[in-house]
């Protein structure tokens, strides 16, 4: 493998790995605002009930 | 009451127990033995090559040993709920922490008096004048191991797998211990001395010394009810 | 609990547009702009990744022992979470430490890998931190898995030096220093667009690891307080 294989091997690597994780963390992120949200709103909509 | 003070009743406790039941330091005792004897079949060793190998083995041996050791540290306080009255009690932490230490200590150290010259027995080892000089390494980096391996023992203590996570945890820390006591060794059996390995006793010294203190001092935090 | 109000979201926004143009930027210069090493040839361009990782990783890591401190001392829950933000990502970016370091050692030293110090250390240091997020895992009490891992944080930081001198000890005295080291940087004879590449990578990786720091500690957040709604309703 030439020098540029090497060099494209490290960045594809480095730079694959990152936006994986960049993408992993955004679905970790969405899914807990989803979860959050819904907790919130039915609370809210308990509190109402009791009022 | 001192530190010193509580930590050496804590202490007498412990040993008091042991020596009754006996079951860590025998069953450190055994395993370590048994280690020995799966080395000698599992590096077929030439006469020359073990006096280079000995160190590592005997700290294998050691390591592997000690983390059995550790396992059971706290186990009589987890077994009767000790650990609750022992926090209830206007009890210094840092007192618990050199108990603790030192208990481990003194029942690897036992288990080391007798695992090192029977070694050089198994192994047809002749430096026998050197034993006192690898005692000192010896001791030097159990105090180390008994350190972090407290503290690690003590912060797994609440964890799913605690058997598993603790040499995991603790290892990668031990690394400065295990290559200033290693090479150390070497070179007190290929050169009769110190030598130039002075500078890796230093490193285990000031390690000792670092952990040390830490321990005393952050092991409030470390146990809670 | 604190909220994630439109402002706060549209600043992670601005950071990860800042972080994406300074990494654009810094690709340009590693892999067009600056030109090839005397020696290393080509392969040299991967320290424009290497170096700006392992110092990334290192200050994830200081980070972690801050977060460990601050907790410890506080009690606070915002510190707990910045160190388990930060030891996730110190563990990505030493991975990829590792990762880099290996592909550059094969056209520079013939083999994927070799007990050299540097390699050895990073290794270390990813046993230690993957330690920590595995300790944390394990302990089911939350409030006993963050002073645990705090200990760790603290402890494992300070450990490092140690683990430097011994490491580095070990190596030289039994290696003699191999041929040439030409990836420590000689400032003398050095193209300013390297040190410009370098620089532009550096500030690249430090931008996109804020921007993964903010959203990691706010997923953290989010986490904690979904528990302890939960627990209010007893679900």
């Amino acid at each position: 493998m030439g020098p540029w294989g090497y060099v494209s091997l490290a960045y594809g690597i480095v730079w694959g790995i990152i936006v994986v994780y960049w993408f992993l963390l955004k679905r970790r992120y969405r899914g807990a605002e989803t979860e959050l949200n819904r907790l919130r709103s039915s609370e809210a909509a308990a509190n109402h009930d009791k009022n | 009451m001192t530190l010193l003070k509580q930590a050496n009743l804590l202490l007498w406790k412990d040993l008091l127990l042991e020596l009754r039941r006996r079951d860590s330091l025998l069953t450190m005792f055994f395993f370590g033995t048994l280690l020995l004897f799966v080395f000698h079949f599992a590096f077929d060793m030439p006469p020359d090559k073990v006096a280079e190998l000995a160190p590592a083995l005997l700290w294998l041996a050691f390591l592997f040993t000690g983390t059995l050791g550790l396992a059971q540290l706290f186990q009589a306080e987890r077994d009767n709920h000790c650990l609750d009255a022992l926090l209830l009690s206007p009890l210094d932490r840092g007192a618990l922490f050199l108990a603790k230490t030192g208990f481990n200590l003194i029942l690897m150290l036992a288990v080391e008096v007798v695992v090192i010259p029977l070694f050089w027995i198994l192994f047809n080892l002749s430096a026998w004048n050197l034993l006192p000089q690898l005692f000192l390494v010896t001791l030097l980096g159990t105090v180390g191991f008994c350190v972090l391996g407290t503290i690690t023992a003590a912060i797994t203590l609440r964890a799913r797998a605690r058997e598993l996570l603790l040499p995991l945890v603790l290892f990668p820390l031990m690394i400065p211990v295990i290559l200033a006591t290693i090479r150390c060794m070497e070179t007190v059996l290929k050169t009769g001395g110190f030598g130039d390995a002075t500078a890796w006793l230093r490193l285990l010294i000031g390690f000792d010394v670092i952990f040390l203190t830490i321990g005393v001092l952050i092991f409030d935090w470390v146990i809670e009810s | 609990m604190a909220q994630s109000t439109n402002a706060v979201k549209s600043r992670k926004g601005i950071l990860g547009g800042l972080a994406l143009t300074a990494v654009a930027a810094g690709l340009c210069w590693s892999l067009l702009v600056a030109p090839p090493d005397a020696y290393q040839g080509e392969v040299q361009r991967i320290m424009y990744l290497h170096l700006p990782s392992i110092l990334t990783a290192y200050l994830s890591y200081f980070l972690v022992f801050i977060g460990s401190g601050m907790y410890l001392w506080k009690r606070e829950d915002k510190d707990d979470l910045l160190a388990h933000a930060a030891a996730e990502l110190g563990v990505l970016f030493t991975a990829l430490t590792i990762i880099e370091g290996s592909i550059w050692g094969k056209p520079t030293w013939g083999v994927w890998w070799t007990w050299d110090a540097r390699l050895t250390l990073t290794a270390i240091l990813l046993l230690i931190y993957a330690g920590y997020l595995m300790l944390r895992s394990s302990i089911d009490d939350d409030q006993r898995a963050a002073s645990a891992a705090a200990i760790l944080g603290i402890i494992g930081f300070l450990d490092i030096p140690l683990i430097h001198m011994s490491v580095y000890w070990w190596r030289t005295l039994h290696q003699p220093p191999s041929i040439l080291r030409p990836d420590k940087a000689p400032w003398e004879n050095v193209h300013p667009a390297m040190l410009t590449a370098l620089a532009i990578s550096f500030v690249g990786f430090l931008l996109l690891y804020f921007y993964l720091l903010s959203l990691r500690y706010r997923v953290g957040e989010m986490r904690q307080e979904i528990k302890a709604l939960r627990l209010e309703r007893g679900v």
